[in-house]
């Protein structure tokens, strides 16, 4: 898993004033799921439609498999599999007719397009049902077609852009199993979403996306072991009004300096702790907070996943 | 890269085809309701070559425009009940007349009235189109006959009486110069004269050059009918318009974006389909002019003689419908917008595109018109089913709906947001 199949170099996209997708970088490697988690509007669909050749880059190239997306658009097209977020498919026609036409688009006919076609139709369970039209399908039934018509041509890289949105649970973990399934068999994910645990759960690599811009990029292990023991957020009141905020500074100060604390600021009328041991660290708070007479009016602990990371990074939270 | 590729633009029209023949409202929209409009309407309006009105509107040259005397002719015109004047100048009126939008038109000569106090015969000249309706045209000579008839009358007897006044006036005081029978007598004789040797003479004439172009009858449904395809026709720029809409509300665009074919291909491939409904249209609506109309008692419509000048006029304006249906797609936002502006662009201009080609209208309105692609489309089909001409005669009609084509499809294409 250490090939590059998918670069994405210095890539910007802007409208006008507005710069949507700022300097991104991105080397997907071959075999991997990539996750890009943001909010709503974070910039991960318009990075998913320059890869795929939809936006032109304002600056910025992107390379498949050591082919410039510029420079040969349809060799590169045909290397990618894109499952939009929308339900792209022709309500009145069936899934096997929506298959049919999304694999010719692709080049693919004949006796070969009839046997993908078949393969996928086993493959999202929905043989069955092929002849019926699509409006008669149920949302995750639905869901599922809009991923096989992206899997048709066997693609090297498959880019499912919010596939759950809209998706009850038990289709969601259908969706899940058929990209680990997949994964195992070899293929190159991005997967874009807003939801932590859906990235936590499936991706090898997660990059964090605010305000069209990369603010990390790790493992889902590793983005979490930069929050240590877990963060807490203490709100604080002197016990005593009128003699200013002189005890909290203190409890600021002192806190910082425990050995269980990794780091300690005021923010936004709050004490915000990042602990290396959480445990250890809010015995010894708590005793500091008692010695100076500060009262502690709400406690919060962010626990170590992918949400306070991004809450961490970027003090939003992902849903916002 | 390739630009456009055929087969790949063929499998989006081969898909868009199969979700058409699924819709069956817009089955029965682009099919079944010009049906009704080409046997109902054309059926309803198959009395006559041209509109039963109350009074028939004439095209008046009027060259002695200064004088009372031409005034007084028309005022009476107006007043015989059976004739609307109309006021036009002697180019337009020409004009009017060779492109068969007026029927009719009536000349009053320079030396009018001067000829008139002189006693001189004057001739009024009516002109008839070989397209007007033989028992109007007849109505009209009559009733411009009878207004000149009494006009001679009347101005003959006035010349008589005053010359008798004028010698009573020389004669002497007391001395009857005319005894009452020689006054009755000069009566008679200027009333006889009045109708054999009329001061205010008519001459109708028929221009030979249309008289040439057709002399047979002319079948009022082969105006109407092309007419309504025209309309219909292009009534599938909407389709068009809302195909590509549908497409992108679906994301299915973003797929077909994706896929490595060029946006030229999605974009033919999205025009193709309603290429080929447009030219179903055109079989339908002049098959059931040929065929279903004999069955209900009326003459078929006549396709003219050249084959090859409708056939490339049907694919042309086709085509113009098709990107028409580009452009509106381009400029609409919503869906409530492409329906907006199909009402207005087509059937406004449709009905208005029908209207203006057979109608006498303003000079203004007329130049107006010209900038629909109906008007130069019903034009075409009037040349080739009414006037029996052929493709060259069509051909400025052609290259202005090619210009049309080309103009929708540049501005469709620029406004357009693929994305």
């Amino acid at each position: 898993m250490n090939e590059t199949i998918l670069e994405a170099r210095n890539l910007v996209k802007k409208y006008g004033d507005l710069t949507a997708v700022n300097d991104v970088n991105l080397a997907i490697r071959q075999g991997e799921i990539l996750g890009l988690l943001g909010p709503n509007g974070a910039g991960k669909t318009t990075i998913i439609s320059m890869i795929t050749g939809l936006l032109e880059p304002t600056s910025g190239r992107i390379t498949v498999d050591g082919l410039d997306l510029q420079a040969e658009t349809n060799a590169v097209k045909a290397k990618l599999g894109l499952v939009p977020q929308e339900l792209a498919l022709y309500p009145t026609l069936s899934a096997r007719d929506n298959l049919d036409f999304f694999g010719s688009i692709y080049g693919l006919g004949g006796k070969e397009l009839r046997e993908r076609v078949d393969a996928m139709l086993e493959m999202v369970q929905l043989t069955e049902r092929a002849n019926e039209a699509i409006e008669s399908y149920s949302g995750g039934m639905k869901r599922r077609v809009n991923i096989a018509a992206g899997l048709l041509h066997q693609p090297q890289v498959l880019l499912l852009d919010e596939p759950t949105v809209g998706v009850d649970p038990q289709s969601r973990n259908a969706i899940f199993e058929s990209v680990e399934s997949l994964n195992r068999a070899g293929m190159t994910v991005i997967y874009t979403t807003h939801y932590m645990e859906e990235a936590q759960r499936l991706c090898h690599r997660v990059a964090i996306i605010d305000e069209g811009q990369i603010i990390a990029l790790d493992t889902p292990a590793a983005l979490m072991r930069s929050l240590g023991g877990g963060i807490l957020v203490l709100g604080l009141e002197d016990a005593k009004p009128g003699e200013g905020d002189g005890h909290v500074q203190t409890v600021t100060d002192r806190v910082g300096e425990l050995p269980a604390v990794k780091s300690a600021r005021r923010d936004d009328g709050h004490l915000k702790i990042e602990t290396h041991r959480f445990q250890e660290a809010l015995m010894a708070i708590l005793d500091i907070t008692n010695e100076l007479d500060v009262r502690i009016t709400s406690m919060e602990k962010w626990e170590p996943n992918l949400e306070s990371v991004f809450l961490h990074l970027t003090g939003k939270r992902l849903r916002e | 890269m390739s630009i456009l590729s055929i087969p790949a633009a063929l499998r989006v029209a081969r898909k868009d085809i199969k979700i058409f023949l699924k819709e069956r409202g817009t089955l029965l929209y682009l099919f079944v309701i010009p049906l009704v409009f080409v046997l109902g309407f054309s059926a309803a309006s198959a009395g006559g070559g041209e509109p039963q009105e109350k009074a028939i509107t004439l095209a008046v040259v009027n060259l002695n425009a200064d004088s009372g005397a031409s005034q007084t002719l028309l005022d009476a015109l107006d007043q015989s009940g059976g004739i609307r004047c109309e006021l036009y100048d002697q180019a337009r009126a020409q004009a009017q007349l060779d492109k068969g939008k007026i029927n009719r038109m009536l000349t009053i000569p320079a030396n009018y009235a001067e000829n008139l106090l002189a006693g001189q015969p004057v001739t009024l000249r009516l002109v008839n189109s070989p397209d007007a309706s033989a028992s109007m045209t007849e109505a009209v000579h009559r009733a411009v006959a009878g207004v000149a008839a009494d006009l001679s009358l009347e101005t003959q007897l006035i010349a008589s009486f005053r010359q008798m006044g004028e010698m009573q006036a020389a004669a002497s005081p007391g001395q009857l110069a005319f005894p009452t029978e020689v006054i009755v007598e000069q009566a008679q004789s200027q009333f006889a004269r009045s109708r054999t040797e009329p001061l205010l003479a008519v001459e109708e004439s028929w221009p030979q050059h249309l008289l040439e172009e057709d002399e047979d009858d002319i079948n009022p449904l082969s105006v109407s009918v092309p007419g309504f395809a025209v309309m219909f026709i292009f009534l599938t720029a909407q389709t068009t318009a809302q195909y590509i809409y549908e497409e992108k509300k679906l994301g299915s665009f973003r797929r077909l974006l994706a896929a490595p074919i060029s946006k030229a291909t999605i974009l033919v491939g999205k025009m193709t389909p309603n290429f080929l409904v447009g030219l179903a249209q055109i079989v339908v609506i002049f098959g059931a002019g040929l065929f279903l109309l004999p069955l209900l008692g009326f003459d078929p419509i006549t396709l003219g003689n050249d084959p090859l000048a409708l056939v490339l006029l049907c694919l042309v304006i086709v085509l113009c419908s098709t990107s028409l249906g580009v452009l509106i797609a381009a400029i609409a936002r919503t869906e409530g917008q492409i329906t907006g502006l199909s009402q207005v662009v087509l059937w406004v201009f449709g009905f208005a595109g029908i209207l203006l080609v057979g109608m006498p209208v303003s000079s203004t309105l007329d130049t107006i018109s010209q900038v629909i692609p109906h008007y130069w489309a019903n034009a075409a089909f009037m040349d080739l089913f009414v006037r029996g001409q052929g493709l060259a005669d069509i051909m400025p009609c052609i290259l202005v709906l090619l210009g049309f084509t080309v103009a929708f499809l540049a501005i469709g294409l620029w406004r357009f947001k693929f994305n």
